[in-house]
């Protein structure tokens, strides 16, 4: 199920993605793009996005199981597939390209979490014990959720350089490269929106999960971190969603928001997990 | 075929004498029929712009027109005394007029340095050339390699990207901050001469709205009417209405003559909670100041003097000065593979004509020959030798004539070296003296 391959695949594929940031960062060091690297980019996102998502489908077919999430390494895969799938879009955008300089940190992040998960880390979910319909549609809502947040996040950090740009009236004529600081709000906006309802939906299925387990809903289990942290992410975007009536948080405060909502999630998901010790929400077992 | 460029350009001549030697429309094609039906072996295409006049002439090498000859048509065209002409007008000959016209569409000989609208204006008059019949296969190739090659060279090194006015940077901040201008407020503040640009510039984004304010009404109305806006889309608006308007304004373009601020932090602050923290983009073109520097350190609002401004130009400016050396570079390239093609289109032809002229000699010798065997021999081996050696020698100094009369000892011009390794490379001859 988990061989030592997998490892060094993921280590390959978060190497090819650190490759691809190095050529954007000179993209948006660059007067003119050039059309070589601008491919070499492409090409590079393009191949992280059919390794990791052909890993996740090996893992799939060789677990044997109807469930595609079997472990925190699969969620991991499922979605550095679908950001590397959502950066090669973004590249396809002239005025977006720059975005991919935001997001390529991100899929980095996400292969080398993968990494530490196949080769340290490894847990697999404790799928006998849990609903597994419930437990399929939870682990997709906190995935696709996750994905949402990435986005908002990396459009979130991409706004805040275009504006400490705008601001310092620094680099000017490089500026064209980048989108505006309205649609990369708006941007910001359609996603949180979307994670928000992905995760209220992911929020709900994992609170069913719980008073399915035997014994109902242990004591205290509101302060457990991992419920404290996917709850604040959750108000966090249910902030950032209405900045545009909530006006007090538009613009840079919403993009700082957007990139503190995904830290949340982050820390939710990888401290909580990954910590050794009892934990009340944990799908995993004890190894 | 010889190449020839004569032309004016807005280095050479004032803008009044450009405009007498402009041509479009129908005087156009009348001096392109003109031209024609002067030097029927000759190419031509008028290129005419508000900067640049120039003829460019393909003819045989030692025929009409003359670079005299062509000033003296253009004068005669425009109406201007040859003596204006001749003062004004610059002539290339060869790989310099092509590398010229290579250069003119690359926007290297452009005002301003490397502008497109050149490009699209060399092809029209290619065009317009081509149409009158007034082009050929010389002129064919070279305009259509300089077309191609200046799209290439803009495309390889970006000499045309950047803005260089303004107005068109202004338009590019504010495209930074919005993305679409459909449901966005502009307001412009006085109505001095910069600010008349930059607001026609803003208003080709198509704005809901363009409000203009003066402190004389009047001004108002009239930069409105220049600017060409008017109800419901927009219009003048009191002085006193400013606060209003900076509440539903996204973009203000201030350039009054103000000798202190109209708009401080101190005045904007309040109207920052009614403007529910949109962004707003302020361009102050005013000397001295119309907003305080400190307005620009507010959340939200993003404010740029008309030096920020200028740096941003001077900077596209230096960018693309920089640039044309690697431009002149990949030009170089260009022009001589243009040469190189118009040269090989050249030896084809001299080949074809060598090959014809050889055969009619070879056919009227044969023919003499064929008559005086058929009269005189009969059955005498030696008097048949005799006649075939005297046929092949007059076969072989007849071929030798033509090239051998090039090879004029008493021309001491004539470049006989030359001649000499062509002949010897072309006939494959050592160029060893015999030893003895």
């Amino acid at each position: 199920m988990n061989h030592p391959i997998i490892s060094i695949l993921l280590s390959v594929l978060a190497a090819l993605s650190i490759a691809a940031e190095v050529l954007a960062l000179r993209r948006l060091r660059r007067a003119e793009p050039t059309a070589g690297e601008d491919r070499a980019q492409r090409g590079i996102v393009v191949a992280v996005a059919v390794g990791a998502g052909t890993v996740f489908a090996y893992r799939y077919v060789s677990s044997g199981q109807w469930q595609p999430l079997t472990a925190h390494l699969d969620g991991l895969l499922l979605i550095s597939a679908l950001l590397a799938i959502t950066i090669a879009f973004i590249q396809t955008r002239p005025r977006l390209f720059g975005l991919s300089a935001f997001g390529l940190p991100l899929l980095t992040l996400m292969l080398a979490w993968g990494v530490c998960s196949a080769a340290w880390t490894y847990r697999p979910f404790n799928l006998d014990t849990l609903h597994p319909v419930w437990m399929g549609f939870h682990l997709t809502c906190v995935y696709l959720g996750t994905l949402c947040a990435a986005v908002a996040a990396i459009a979130g950090g991409m706004f805040l350089y275009v504006q400490r740009r705008l601001k310092q009236k620094r680099d000017l004529p490089g500026l064209g490269k980048l989108a505006s600081l309205e649609r990369l709000e708006l941007l910001i906006i359609q996603t949180a929106s979307l994670g928000f309802t992905i995760l209220t939906l992911a929020l709900i299925t994992g609170l069913i999960l719980l008073i399915d387990q035997p014994g109902g809903l242990p004591a205290g289990w509101w302060l457990d971190p991992k419920i404290v942290l996917a709850t604040a992410a959750w108000l966090v975007y249910a902030v950032v969603m209405n900045v545009r009536y909530a006006t007090t948080f538009r613009g840079q405060r919403a993009a700082w928001l957007s990139i503190a909502g995904f830290v949340l999630l982050l820390l939710a998901y990888g401290i909580v997990t990954s910590m050794p010790g009892p934990v009340v929400v944990a799908y995993g077992g004890p190894g | 075929m010889r190449i020839l460029l004569l032309g004016v350009n807005h280095r050479t001549a004032d803008v009044q004498l450009r405009e007498k030697l402009a041509m479009a429309g129908g005087p156009l094609n009348a001096a392109l029929a003109r031209l024609r039906e002067t030097y029927a072996d000759a190419e031509f295409v008028l290129v005419s712009t508000c900067n640049r006049t120039e003829l460019y002439t393909a003819r045989p090498s030692h025929a009409a027109p003359s670079i005299e000859d062509l000033r003296n048509v253009l004068a005669d065209l425009s109406g201007v005394e040859v003596g204006a002409v001749t003062a004004a007008t610059i002539h290339r000959e060869q790989e310099q007029a092509v590398a010229h016209l290579f250069r003119v569409c690359s926007g290297l000989d452009s005002m301003v340095l490397g502008e497109t609208q050149i490009l699209g204006q060399v092809k029209r008059a290619y065009e317009v050339a081509s149409a009158a019949n007034a082009i050929g296969p010389v002129l064919h190739r070279v305009f259509q390699s300089a077309l191609s090659a200046a799209r290439k060279v803009r495309a390889d090194t970006g000499i045309d990207a950047g803005r260089v006015s303004v107005g068109s940077v202004a338009v590019d901040f504010a495209r930074q901050v919005f993305d679409d201008f459909a449901d966005k407020t502009i307001v412009g503040v006085g109505a001095g001469e910069m600010a008349k640009t930059t607001l026609k510039h803003l208003k080709a984004l198509n704005p809901h709205r363009l409000w203009l304010v003066n402190r004389t009404a009047q001004r108002a109305a009239e930069l409105a009417a220049t600017i060409g806006v008017g109800h419901p889309g927009g219009g003048p608006r009191a002085w006193d209405e400013l606060d209003e308007l900076m509440v539903d304004a996204d973009v203000m373009v201030t350039s009054t003559g103000a000798t202190e601020p109209i708009i401080t932090a101190e005045r904007f602050k309040p109207l920052a909670r009614r403007r529910r923290n949109r962004p707003l983009f302020i361009i102050d073109i005013a000397v001295p100041r119309d907003v305080d520097p400190t307005v620009g350190g507010l959340s939200n609002i993003y404010l740029y003097n008309v030096d920020d401004l200028e740096s941003v130009v001077e900077a596209t400016r230096d960018q693309r000065r920089d640039l044309v050396a690697q431009c002149d570079g990949l030009l170089t390239g260009h022009v001589a593979a243009c040469m190189s093609q118009l040269q090989n289109q050249d030896i084809g032809r001299l080949v074809r004509e060598l090959r014809r002229r050889l055969l009619d000699i070879g056919e009227a010798e044969r023919e003499r020959t064929r008559r005086k065997l058929t009269a005189q021999l009969n059955g005498d081996a030696e008097r048949a030798e005799k006649i075939l050696d005297e046929h092949t020698h007059r076969l072989i100094n007849k071929i030798l004539h033509l090239p051998l009369s090039q090879l004029d000892h008493g021309n001491p011009d004539a470049p006989l070296g030359f001649y000499a390794a062509a002949l010897r490379r072309l006939f494959d001859l050592s160029d060893t003296p015999p030893k003895s």
